[in-house]
Protein backbone atom coordinates (compact mmCIF):
# COMPACT_ATOMS: atom_id res chain seq x y z
CA UNK A 1 0.00 0.00 0.00
CA UNK A 2 2.66 2.48 1.01
CA UNK A 3 4.68 1.81 -2.13
CA UNK A 4 1.63 2.71 -4.17
CA UNK A 5 1.40 6.09 -2.43
CA UNK A 6 5.08 6.78 -3.10
CA UNK A 7 4.54 5.84 -6.75
CA UNK A 8 1.51 8.15 -6.94
CA UNK A 9 3.49 11.07 -5.53
CA UNK A 10 6.43 10.46 -7.85
CA UNK A 11 4.12 10.25 -10.89
CA UNK A 12 2.48 13.59 -10.00
CA UNK A 13 5.91 15.19 -9.48
CA UNK A 14 7.12 13.76 -12.79
CA UNK A 15 4.08 15.24 -14.55
CA UNK A 16 4.84 18.66 -13.05
CA UNK A 17 8.54 18.50 -13.88
CA UNK A 18 8.38 17.31 -17.51
CA UNK A 19 6.17 20.18 -18.59
CA UNK A 20 8.62 22.70 -17.11
CA UNK A 21 11.54 20.89 -18.72
CA UNK A 22 9.73 21.07 -22.05
CA UNK A 23 9.21 24.83 -21.82
CA UNK A 24 12.80 25.79 -21.16
CA UNK A 25 15.44 23.27 -20.14
CA UNK A 26 14.54 20.64 -22.78
CA UNK A 27 16.93 17.90 -21.60
CA UNK A 28 14.52 15.14 -20.51
CA UNK A 29 11.83 17.05 -22.37
CA UNK A 30 8.24 15.98 -22.65
CA UNK A 31 8.52 13.34 -25.34
CA UNK A 32 6.06 10.51 -24.96
CA UNK A 33 8.85 7.93 -25.12
CA UNK A 34 11.10 9.53 -22.47
CA UNK A 35 8.22 10.34 -20.08
CA UNK A 36 6.71 6.89 -20.63
CA UNK A 37 10.06 5.28 -19.88
CA UNK A 38 10.54 7.20 -16.62
CA UNK A 39 6.90 6.60 -15.62
CA UNK A 40 7.37 2.89 -16.31
CA UNK A 41 10.51 2.91 -14.18
CA UNK A 42 8.60 4.56 -11.30
CA UNK A 43 5.75 2.07 -11.60
CA UNK A 44 8.20 -0.84 -11.61
CA UNK A 45 7.04 -1.84 -15.09
CA UNK A 46 9.59 -0.46 -17.53
CA UNK A 47 8.35 -2.64 -20.38
CA UNK A 48 4.80 -1.25 -20.24
CA UNK A 49 6.16 2.29 -19.98
CA UNK A 50 8.30 1.77 -23.06
CA UNK A 51 5.47 0.15 -25.03
CA UNK A 52 2.98 2.92 -24.27
CA UNK A 53 5.54 5.73 -24.51
CA UNK A 54 6.77 4.34 -27.82
CA UNK A 55 3.23 3.99 -29.21
CA UNK A 56 2.32 7.58 -28.32
CA UNK A 57 5.70 8.76 -29.60
CA UNK A 58 5.01 7.27 -33.03
CA UNK A 59 1.53 8.88 -32.96
CA UNK A 60 3.02 12.26 -32.16
CA UNK A 61 5.74 12.27 -34.83
CA UNK A 62 5.67 15.61 -36.60
CA UNK A 63 3.05 17.14 -34.32
CA UNK A 64 4.86 20.22 -33.05
CA UNK A 65 3.51 23.19 -31.09
CA UNK A 66 5.23 25.89 -33.09
CA UNK A 67 4.80 29.61 -32.54
CA UNK A 68 2.85 29.05 -29.34
CA UNK A 69 0.29 26.74 -30.91
CA UNK A 70 -1.30 24.25 -28.52
CA UNK A 71 -1.12 20.64 -29.64
CA UNK A 72 -2.39 17.34 -28.19
CA UNK A 73 -0.38 16.55 -25.11
CA UNK A 74 1.08 13.17 -26.06
CA UNK A 75 3.58 13.33 -23.20
CA UNK A 76 0.74 13.54 -20.70
CA UNK A 77 -1.10 10.83 -22.61
CA UNK A 78 1.91 8.55 -22.20
CA UNK A 79 2.12 9.37 -18.49
CA UNK A 80 -1.56 8.73 -17.83
CA UNK A 81 -1.51 5.64 -20.04
CA UNK A 82 1.56 4.14 -18.39
CA UNK A 83 0.26 4.79 -14.89
CA UNK A 84 -3.13 3.21 -15.58
CA UNK A 85 -1.80 0.27 -17.57
CA UNK A 86 0.77 -0.58 -14.91
CA UNK A 87 -1.65 -0.11 -12.01
CA UNK A 88 -4.62 -1.97 -13.49
CA UNK A 89 -2.74 -4.37 -15.75
CA UNK A 90 -5.06 -3.42 -18.61
CA UNK A 91 -2.43 -2.88 -21.31
CA UNK A 92 -2.30 -0.66 -24.37
CA UNK A 93 -6.04 -0.40 -25.04
CA UNK A 94 -6.80 1.33 -21.73
CA UNK A 95 -3.76 3.56 -22.24
CA UNK A 96 -5.11 4.78 -25.57
CA UNK A 97 -8.74 4.90 -24.38
CA UNK A 98 -7.94 7.15 -21.41
CA UNK A 99 -4.55 8.68 -22.23
CA UNK A 100 -5.50 10.13 -25.62
CA UNK A 101 -8.67 11.97 -24.47
CA UNK A 102 -6.76 13.38 -21.48
CA UNK A 103 -4.01 14.53 -23.84
CA UNK A 104 -6.62 16.23 -26.05
CA UNK A 105 -8.38 17.87 -23.08
CA UNK A 106 -5.06 19.17 -21.79
CA UNK A 107 -4.90 21.53 -24.80
CA UNK A 108 -7.64 23.63 -23.20
CA UNK A 109 -5.70 23.99 -19.95
CA UNK A 110 -2.61 24.93 -21.91
CA UNK A 111 -4.57 27.73 -23.57
CA UNK A 112 -5.97 28.78 -20.20
CA UNK A 113 -2.50 29.10 -18.62
CA UNK A 114 -1.30 31.17 -21.57
CA UNK A 115 -4.30 33.49 -21.14
CA UNK A 116 -3.63 33.81 -17.39
CA UNK A 117 0.02 34.56 -18.17
CA UNK A 118 -1.24 37.75 -19.78
CA UNK A 119 -2.25 39.04 -16.35
CA UNK A 120 1.15 38.03 -15.00
CA UNK A 121 2.80 40.00 -17.79
CA UNK A 122 0.82 43.16 -16.96
CA UNK A 123 1.50 42.74 -13.24
CA UNK A 124 5.23 42.44 -13.96
CA UNK A 125 5.25 45.60 -16.03
CA UNK A 126 3.29 47.47 -13.35
CA UNK A 127 5.85 46.44 -10.73
CA UNK A 128 8.65 47.52 -13.04
CA UNK A 129 7.09 50.98 -13.38
CA UNK A 130 6.72 51.18 -9.59
CA UNK A 131 10.43 50.31 -9.30
CA UNK A 132 9.58 47.19 -7.30
CA UNK A 133 11.96 44.96 -9.19
CA UNK A 134 12.18 42.12 -6.69
CA UNK A 135 8.39 41.77 -6.71
CA UNK A 136 8.48 41.81 -10.53
CA UNK A 137 10.74 38.76 -10.55
CA UNK A 138 8.72 36.99 -7.86
CA UNK A 139 5.42 37.35 -9.71
CA UNK A 140 7.18 36.01 -12.81
CA UNK A 141 7.44 32.63 -11.12
CA UNK A 142 3.66 32.32 -11.28
CA UNK A 143 3.95 31.38 -14.99
CA UNK A 144 5.99 28.19 -14.52
CA UNK A 145 4.03 27.44 -11.34
CA UNK A 146 0.74 27.45 -13.28
CA UNK A 147 2.17 25.22 -16.00
CA UNK A 148 3.42 22.74 -13.39
CA UNK A 149 0.09 22.84 -11.51
CA UNK A 150 -1.83 22.26 -14.72
CA UNK A 151 -0.20 18.85 -15.10
CA UNK A 152 -0.04 18.09 -11.38
CA UNK A 153 -3.79 18.64 -10.94
CA UNK A 154 -4.74 16.50 -13.94
CA UNK A 155 -2.38 13.76 -12.76
CA UNK A 156 -3.67 13.90 -9.18
CA UNK A 157 -7.20 13.32 -10.43
CA UNK A 158 -6.06 10.40 -12.59
CA UNK A 159 -4.03 8.91 -9.75
CA UNK A 160 -6.88 9.12 -7.24
CA UNK A 161 -9.89 8.03 -9.31
CA UNK A 162 -8.29 6.67 -12.50
CA UNK A 163 -7.70 2.96 -11.79
CA UNK A 164 -11.22 2.37 -10.45
CA UNK A 165 -12.81 4.30 -13.31
CA UNK A 166 -10.72 2.45 -15.89
CA UNK A 167 -11.70 -0.93 -14.51
CA UNK A 168 -15.36 0.11 -14.53
CA UNK A 169 -15.12 1.43 -18.10
CA UNK A 170 -13.28 -1.65 -19.36
CA UNK A 171 -15.94 -3.90 -17.82
CA UNK A 172 -18.77 -2.37 -19.86
CA UNK A 173 -16.93 -1.40 -23.04
CA UNK A 174 -17.80 -3.71 -25.98
CA UNK A 175 -15.15 -5.61 -27.91
CA UNK A 176 -15.57 -3.62 -31.13
CA UNK A 177 -14.78 -0.37 -29.29
CA UNK A 178 -11.51 -1.61 -27.81
CA UNK A 179 -10.71 -3.09 -31.22
CA UNK A 180 -11.51 0.25 -32.87
CA UNK A 181 -9.24 2.12 -30.44
CA UNK A 182 -6.40 -0.22 -31.30
CA UNK A 183 -7.03 0.44 -35.01
CA UNK A 184 -6.99 4.17 -34.29
CA UNK A 185 -3.67 3.72 -32.51
CA UNK A 186 -2.25 2.34 -35.73
CA UNK A 187 -3.74 5.05 -37.92
CA UNK A 188 -3.08 8.20 -35.87
CA UNK A 189 0.63 8.55 -36.76
CA UNK A 190 -0.60 9.57 -40.21
CA UNK A 191 -1.47 13.03 -38.90
CA UNK A 192 2.07 13.82 -37.82
CA UNK A 193 3.51 12.56 -41.09
CA UNK A 194 1.09 14.73 -43.07
CA UNK A 195 1.95 17.74 -40.88
CA UNK A 196 5.66 17.10 -41.42
CA UNK A 197 5.11 17.18 -45.16
CA UNK A 198 3.53 20.60 -44.69
CA UNK A 199 6.47 22.01 -42.72
CA UNK A 200 9.16 20.66 -45.00
CA UNK A 201 10.07 21.49 -48.61
CA UNK A 202 8.36 18.32 -49.81
CA UNK A 203 7.87 19.46 -53.41
CA UNK A 204 11.51 20.41 -53.81
CA UNK A 205 12.88 17.15 -52.40
CA UNK A 206 10.13 14.65 -53.23
CA UNK A 207 12.85 12.24 -54.41
CA UNK A 208 13.98 11.85 -50.78
CA UNK A 209 10.49 10.68 -49.78
CA UNK A 210 10.51 8.11 -52.58
CA UNK A 211 13.96 6.78 -51.67
CA UNK A 212 12.95 6.45 -48.02
CA UNK A 213 9.76 4.65 -48.99
CA UNK A 214 11.42 2.16 -51.35
CA UNK A 215 14.22 1.33 -48.92
CA UNK A 216 11.81 0.61 -46.07
CA UNK A 217 8.71 -0.81 -47.81
CA UNK A 218 10.48 -3.00 -50.36
CA UNK A 219 13.99 -3.50 -49.02
CA UNK A 220 13.05 -3.55 -45.28
CA UNK A 221 16.01 -1.37 -44.24
CA UNK A 222 15.73 -0.43 -40.53
CA UNK A 223 15.15 3.21 -39.61
CA UNK A 224 18.72 3.83 -38.41
CA UNK A 225 20.02 2.67 -41.79
CA UNK A 226 17.67 5.08 -43.53
CA UNK A 227 18.79 7.91 -41.26
CA UNK A 228 22.40 7.29 -42.23
CA UNK A 229 21.40 7.23 -45.90
CA UNK A 230 19.53 10.50 -45.34
CA UNK A 231 22.53 12.05 -43.60
CA UNK A 232 24.66 11.17 -46.64
CA UNK A 233 22.09 12.83 -48.93
CA UNK A 234 22.04 15.96 -46.74
CA UNK A 235 25.81 16.31 -46.95
CA UNK A 236 25.58 16.22 -50.75
CA UNK A 237 22.75 18.77 -50.81
CA UNK A 238 24.66 21.05 -48.40
CA UNK A 239 27.88 20.90 -50.43
CA UNK A 240 26.08 21.51 -53.72
CA UNK A 241 24.14 24.39 -52.18
CA UNK A 242 27.30 25.92 -50.71
CA UNK A 243 29.20 25.83 -54.01
CA UNK A 244 26.12 27.24 -55.76
CA UNK A 245 25.85 30.18 -53.36
CA UNK A 246 29.60 30.81 -53.58
CA UNK A 247 29.38 30.86 -57.35
CA UNK A 248 26.44 33.24 -57.07
CA UNK A 249 28.35 35.48 -54.68
CA UNK A 250 31.35 35.68 -56.99
CA UNK A 251 29.23 36.50 -60.05
CA UNK A 252 27.41 39.10 -57.98
CA UNK A 253 30.77 40.67 -57.16
CA UNK A 254 31.84 40.71 -60.80
CA UNK A 255 28.60 42.12 -62.10
CA UNK A 256 26.53 43.82 -59.43
CA UNK A 257 23.98 44.98 -62.01
CA UNK A 258 23.06 41.43 -62.80
CA UNK A 259 19.70 41.05 -61.12
CA UNK A 260 19.07 37.48 -62.10
CA UNK A 261 19.34 35.25 -59.07
CA UNK A 262 18.05 31.77 -58.68
CA UNK A 263 15.36 31.41 -56.08
CA UNK A 264 16.70 29.22 -53.30
CA UNK A 265 13.75 29.53 -50.99
CA UNK A 266 11.46 26.75 -49.93
CA UNK A 267 8.76 25.87 -52.38
CA UNK A 268 6.36 25.72 -49.52
CA UNK B 1 32.14 44.63 -31.38
CA UNK B 2 35.47 43.48 -30.08
CA UNK B 3 34.63 42.63 -26.48
CA UNK B 4 34.93 38.97 -25.57
CA UNK B 5 32.65 37.05 -23.26
CA UNK B 6 35.40 36.20 -20.78
CA UNK B 7 36.30 39.85 -20.38
CA UNK B 8 34.83 42.07 -17.77
CA UNK B 9 32.92 45.14 -18.81
CA UNK B 10 32.97 48.09 -16.49
CA UNK B 11 30.01 50.42 -16.50
CA UNK B 12 30.41 53.83 -14.98
CA UNK B 13 27.34 55.74 -13.98
CA UNK B 14 27.96 58.84 -11.89
CA UNK B 15 30.29 57.71 -9.16
CA UNK B 16 29.07 54.09 -9.22
CA UNK B 17 31.24 51.50 -10.94
CA UNK B 18 29.69 48.17 -11.80
CA UNK B 19 31.59 45.22 -13.18
CA UNK B 20 29.83 42.74 -15.42
CA UNK B 21 31.50 39.37 -15.62
CA UNK B 22 31.01 36.30 -17.74
CA UNK B 23 29.36 34.74 -14.70
CA UNK B 24 26.68 37.46 -14.62
CA UNK B 25 25.92 36.93 -18.28
CA UNK B 26 25.75 33.16 -17.96
CA UNK B 27 23.51 33.56 -14.92
CA UNK B 28 21.10 35.55 -17.09
CA UNK B 29 21.09 33.11 -19.99
CA UNK B 30 20.65 30.13 -17.63
CA UNK B 31 17.61 31.89 -16.16
CA UNK B 32 16.32 32.21 -19.74
CA UNK B 33 17.05 28.56 -20.47
CA UNK B 34 15.00 27.62 -17.40
CA UNK B 35 12.09 30.02 -18.06
CA UNK B 36 11.85 29.71 -21.86
CA UNK B 37 8.18 29.73 -22.79
CA UNK B 38 6.88 29.27 -19.22
CA UNK B 39 5.70 32.91 -19.16
CA UNK B 40 4.26 32.61 -22.67
CA UNK B 41 1.21 34.82 -23.15
CA UNK B 42 -0.83 35.62 -26.24
CA UNK B 43 -0.06 39.34 -26.20
CA UNK B 44 3.72 39.62 -26.02
CA UNK B 45 4.54 35.88 -26.14
CA UNK B 46 8.06 35.32 -24.76
CA UNK B 47 8.77 38.96 -23.87
CA UNK B 48 8.06 38.55 -20.16
CA UNK B 49 10.39 35.55 -20.04
CA UNK B 50 13.18 37.71 -21.46
CA UNK B 51 12.52 40.42 -18.87
CA UNK B 52 12.41 37.91 -16.02
CA UNK B 53 15.65 36.26 -17.13
CA UNK B 54 17.71 39.34 -17.90
CA UNK B 55 16.38 41.73 -15.25
CA UNK B 56 19.33 41.15 -12.89
CA UNK B 57 21.93 41.59 -15.62
CA UNK B 58 20.17 44.68 -16.98
CA UNK B 59 20.14 46.16 -13.47
CA UNK B 60 23.95 45.98 -13.56
CA UNK B 61 24.09 47.56 -17.00
CA UNK B 62 21.67 50.33 -16.00
CA UNK B 63 22.37 51.42 -12.42
CA UNK B 64 20.10 54.40 -13.05
CA UNK B 65 16.47 53.60 -12.21
CA UNK B 66 14.91 55.51 -15.11
CA UNK B 67 17.21 53.99 -17.70
CA UNK B 68 16.61 50.57 -16.20
CA UNK B 69 12.83 50.90 -16.51
CA UNK B 70 13.23 52.13 -20.09
CA UNK B 71 15.36 49.10 -20.91
CA UNK B 72 12.86 46.74 -19.24
CA UNK B 73 9.99 48.34 -21.15
CA UNK B 74 11.97 47.80 -24.32
CA UNK B 75 12.19 44.08 -23.56
CA UNK B 76 8.53 43.94 -22.53
CA UNK B 77 7.70 44.31 -26.23
CA UNK B 78 6.62 41.31 -28.34
CA UNK B 79 9.26 38.65 -28.79
CA UNK B 80 8.92 35.05 -29.93
CA UNK B 81 11.39 32.64 -31.46
CA UNK B 82 12.75 29.14 -30.86
CA UNK B 83 14.03 29.29 -27.27
CA UNK B 84 17.38 27.81 -28.26
CA UNK B 85 17.90 30.30 -31.11
CA UNK B 86 16.96 33.21 -28.86
CA UNK B 87 20.29 32.59 -27.12
CA UNK B 88 22.21 33.96 -30.13
CA UNK B 89 19.96 37.00 -30.43
CA UNK B 90 20.08 37.72 -26.69
CA UNK B 91 23.87 37.31 -26.74
CA UNK B 92 24.13 39.98 -29.42
CA UNK B 93 21.71 42.37 -27.67
CA UNK B 94 23.57 41.94 -24.36
CA UNK B 95 26.80 42.97 -26.07
CA UNK B 96 25.05 46.00 -27.62
CA UNK B 97 23.54 47.12 -24.32
CA UNK B 98 26.81 46.72 -22.44
CA UNK B 99 28.61 48.78 -25.05
CA UNK B 100 26.16 51.60 -25.75
CA UNK B 101 23.78 51.52 -22.80
CA UNK B 102 20.32 53.00 -23.24
CA UNK B 103 21.36 54.57 -26.58
CA UNK B 104 21.23 51.06 -28.05
CA UNK B 105 17.53 50.74 -27.19
CA UNK B 106 16.16 51.08 -30.72
CA UNK B 107 18.93 49.00 -32.27
CA UNK B 108 18.27 46.22 -29.74
CA UNK B 109 14.58 46.26 -30.58
CA UNK B 110 15.30 46.27 -34.32
CA UNK B 111 17.71 43.36 -34.04
CA UNK B 112 15.29 41.30 -31.98
CA UNK B 113 12.31 41.85 -34.28
CA UNK B 114 14.26 41.36 -37.49
CA UNK B 115 15.96 38.13 -36.43
CA UNK B 116 13.27 36.37 -34.41
CA UNK B 117 11.29 35.35 -37.52
CA UNK B 118 14.08 33.80 -39.60
CA UNK B 119 15.69 32.24 -36.52
CA UNK B 120 12.38 30.67 -35.51
CA UNK B 121 11.98 29.26 -39.02
CA UNK B 122 15.36 27.58 -38.83
CA UNK B 123 15.31 26.63 -35.15
CA UNK B 124 11.79 25.22 -35.12
CA UNK B 125 12.53 23.11 -38.19
CA UNK B 126 15.68 21.60 -36.74
CA UNK B 127 14.86 21.42 -33.02
CA UNK B 128 11.12 20.85 -32.95
CA UNK B 129 10.50 19.04 -36.27
CA UNK B 130 13.52 17.23 -37.69
CA UNK B 131 15.24 16.04 -34.52
CA UNK B 132 12.01 14.76 -32.93
CA UNK B 133 11.07 13.02 -36.18
CA UNK B 134 14.32 11.15 -36.54
CA UNK B 135 14.92 10.49 -32.84
CA UNK B 136 11.21 9.89 -32.19
CA UNK B 137 10.90 7.20 -34.82
CA UNK B 138 14.16 5.51 -33.79
CA UNK B 139 13.47 5.57 -30.05
CA UNK B 140 9.74 4.88 -30.52
CA UNK B 141 10.46 1.69 -32.44
CA UNK B 142 13.10 0.56 -29.98
CA UNK B 143 10.76 1.27 -27.05
CA UNK B 144 7.91 -0.76 -28.53
CA UNK B 145 10.31 -3.68 -28.73
CA UNK B 146 11.24 -3.14 -25.08
CA UNK B 147 14.57 -1.39 -25.67
CA UNK B 148 15.14 1.83 -23.67
CA UNK B 149 18.42 2.78 -25.39
CA UNK B 150 16.80 5.08 -27.96
CA UNK B 151 14.99 7.08 -25.28
CA UNK B 152 18.15 7.28 -23.16
CA UNK B 153 20.15 8.45 -26.18
CA UNK B 154 17.56 11.16 -26.76
CA UNK B 155 18.00 12.47 -23.20
CA UNK B 156 21.77 12.48 -23.76
CA UNK B 157 21.26 14.49 -26.97
CA UNK B 158 19.13 16.92 -24.95
CA UNK B 159 22.02 17.42 -22.56
CA UNK B 160 24.47 18.00 -25.42
CA UNK B 161 22.10 20.52 -27.01
CA UNK B 162 21.84 22.28 -23.64
CA UNK B 163 25.61 22.80 -23.71
CA UNK B 164 25.48 23.95 -27.36
CA UNK B 165 22.79 26.50 -26.47
CA UNK B 166 25.06 27.97 -23.81
CA UNK B 167 27.78 28.26 -26.47
CA UNK B 168 25.32 29.88 -28.91
CA UNK B 169 24.85 32.69 -26.39
CA UNK B 170 28.62 33.24 -26.30
CA UNK B 171 28.70 33.20 -30.11
CA UNK B 172 26.01 35.87 -30.24
CA UNK B 173 27.76 37.96 -27.60
CA UNK B 174 31.18 37.78 -29.23
CA UNK B 175 30.29 38.04 -32.88
CA UNK B 176 27.82 40.88 -32.77
CA UNK B 177 25.15 41.93 -35.18
CA UNK B 178 26.80 41.38 -38.55
CA UNK B 179 28.02 37.86 -37.94
CA UNK B 180 24.75 36.85 -36.36
CA UNK B 181 22.99 37.84 -39.57
CA UNK B 182 25.49 35.91 -41.69
CA UNK B 183 25.16 32.90 -39.41
CA UNK B 184 21.44 32.96 -40.13
CA UNK B 185 22.07 32.82 -43.89
CA UNK B 186 24.28 29.76 -43.62
CA UNK B 187 21.86 28.05 -41.28
CA UNK B 188 19.04 28.28 -43.81
CA UNK B 189 21.09 26.23 -46.27
CA UNK B 190 21.86 23.81 -43.45
CA UNK B 191 18.14 23.52 -42.68
CA UNK B 192 17.41 22.85 -46.32
CA UNK B 193 20.02 20.09 -46.47
CA UNK B 194 18.89 18.44 -43.25
CA UNK B 195 15.29 18.54 -44.51
CA UNK B 196 16.38 15.91 -47.04
CA UNK B 197 17.17 13.57 -44.15
CA UNK B 198 13.82 14.40 -42.58
CA UNK B 199 11.94 13.72 -45.80
CA UNK B 200 13.65 10.39 -46.29
CA UNK B 201 12.45 9.45 -42.81
CA UNK B 202 8.96 10.70 -43.77
CA UNK B 203 8.96 8.26 -46.69
CA UNK B 204 9.89 5.47 -44.28
CA UNK B 205 7.26 6.44 -41.73
CA UNK B 206 4.45 6.37 -44.27
CA UNK B 207 5.45 2.80 -45.10
CA UNK B 208 6.06 1.45 -41.62
CA UNK B 209 4.45 3.45 -38.81
CA UNK B 210 0.97 4.00 -40.24
CA UNK B 211 -1.09 0.84 -40.00
CA UNK B 212 -4.29 0.41 -41.99
CA UNK B 213 -5.50 -3.15 -42.44
CA UNK B 214 -8.67 -4.72 -43.75
CA UNK B 215 -9.68 -8.27 -42.77
CA UNK B 216 -12.25 -8.44 -45.64
CA UNK B 217 -12.25 -11.51 -47.84
CA UNK B 218 -13.93 -12.29 -51.19
CA UNK B 219 -15.32 -15.65 -52.15
CA UNK B 220 -14.79 -16.39 -55.82
CA UNK B 221 -16.18 -19.82 -56.41
CA UNK B 222 -14.45 -21.96 -53.83
CA UNK B 223 -11.34 -19.77 -53.59
CA UNK B 224 -11.18 -17.39 -50.64
CA UNK B 225 -9.31 -14.22 -51.50
CA UNK B 226 -8.06 -11.85 -48.81
CA UNK B 227 -8.42 -8.25 -49.94
CA UNK B 228 -5.34 -7.23 -47.98
CA UNK B 229 -2.79 -9.89 -48.88
CA UNK B 230 -4.38 -10.93 -52.20
CA UNK B 231 -5.01 -7.51 -53.75
CA UNK B 232 -3.55 -4.49 -51.94
CA UNK B 233 -0.19 -6.02 -51.04
CA UNK B 234 0.25 -7.18 -54.62
CA UNK B 235 -0.20 -3.67 -55.99
CA UNK B 236 2.25 -2.06 -53.58
CA UNK B 237 3.37 -2.65 -50.00
CA UNK B 238 1.71 -0.21 -47.58
CA UNK B 239 -0.82 0.89 -50.24
CA UNK B 240 -3.56 1.86 -47.75
CA UNK B 241 -1.22 3.78 -45.41
CA UNK B 242 0.17 5.75 -48.36
CA UNK B 243 -3.35 6.63 -49.57
CA UNK B 244 -4.35 7.71 -46.06
CA UNK B 245 -1.21 9.83 -45.71
CA UNK B 246 -1.97 11.60 -48.98
CA UNK B 247 -5.60 12.13 -47.97
CA UNK B 248 -4.70 13.68 -44.59
CA UNK B 249 -2.00 15.79 -46.26
CA UNK B 250 -4.67 17.21 -48.59
CA UNK B 251 -7.17 17.65 -45.73
CA UNK B 252 -4.67 19.85 -43.91
CA UNK B 253 -4.83 22.30 -46.81
CA UNK B 254 -8.38 23.18 -45.89
CA UNK B 255 -9.08 25.60 -43.07
CA UNK B 256 -11.80 23.35 -41.68
CA UNK B 257 -9.61 20.35 -40.85
CA UNK B 258 -7.54 21.29 -37.81
CA UNK B 259 -5.24 18.58 -36.38
CA UNK B 260 -7.62 18.00 -33.47
CA UNK B 261 -10.58 17.49 -35.81
CA UNK B 262 -8.52 15.04 -37.86
CA UNK B 263 -7.67 13.04 -34.73
CA UNK B 264 -11.35 12.81 -33.80
CA UNK B 265 -12.28 11.89 -37.40
CA UNK B 266 -9.68 9.10 -37.46
CA UNK B 267 -10.97 7.69 -34.16
CA UNK B 268 -14.55 7.73 -35.49
CA UNK B 269 -13.38 6.08 -38.73
CA UNK B 270 -11.60 3.36 -36.73
CA UNK B 271 -14.66 2.71 -34.55
CA UNK B 272 -16.97 2.52 -37.58
CA UNK B 273 -14.45 0.31 -39.40
CA UNK B 274 -14.17 -1.96 -36.39
CA UNK B 275 -17.96 -2.18 -35.95
CA UNK B 276 -18.62 -3.03 -39.60
CA UNK B 277 -15.58 -5.30 -39.89
CA UNK B 278 -14.08 -3.31 -42.76
CA UNK B 279 -11.01 -2.43 -40.70
CA UNK B 280 -9.09 -4.65 -38.34
CA UNK B 281 -5.98 -4.75 -36.19
CA UNK B 282 -3.04 -5.79 -38.32
CA UNK B 283 -2.02 -9.35 -37.34
CA UNK B 284 1.58 -9.47 -36.14
CA UNK B 285 3.77 -11.52 -38.41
Amino acid sequence: MSIEIIQNILIVLLAAYVTLDNLGITIVNYWAVTTGMIAGFIMGDLKTGLLIGGTFQLMSLGVAGLGGASVPDYGLAALVGTFLAARTGSGLTAAIAVGLPVGLLAINFDVLVKILNNFVAHRMQTYAHKHEFEKMRMIGLVGPLMFALKNAIIMTIIVSVGPKAVNAILAIIPKWVTNGLNIAGGMLPVLGIALLMHYMPVKKYIWAVFIGFVFSAYLKLPIIGISILGAAASIIVYKVGLSKSEAKASTANVDSNNEETEDDDYDE
Amino acid sequence: MTSKIDETTTITAGNKKVEITKKDRHHAILRWMFMGSALFNYETQQATSVVWSFSKLLRKIYPDDDEYVQALDNHFKYFNTTTAMANIILGATTAMEEKDGIKSKDAVQALKTSLMGPFAGIGDTIIWVLLPTVMGSISGYMAINGNPLGALAWILIGAIIFWIRLKLFDVGYNSGVKLVTEFGDKLSLFTDAISVLGLMVVGTLAATVVKVYTPLTFMTGKVKLSVQTGIFNNIMPALLPVCLTYLVYKMLNSKFWTPTKIIVALIVLSLVGSFTGILGVMPTK
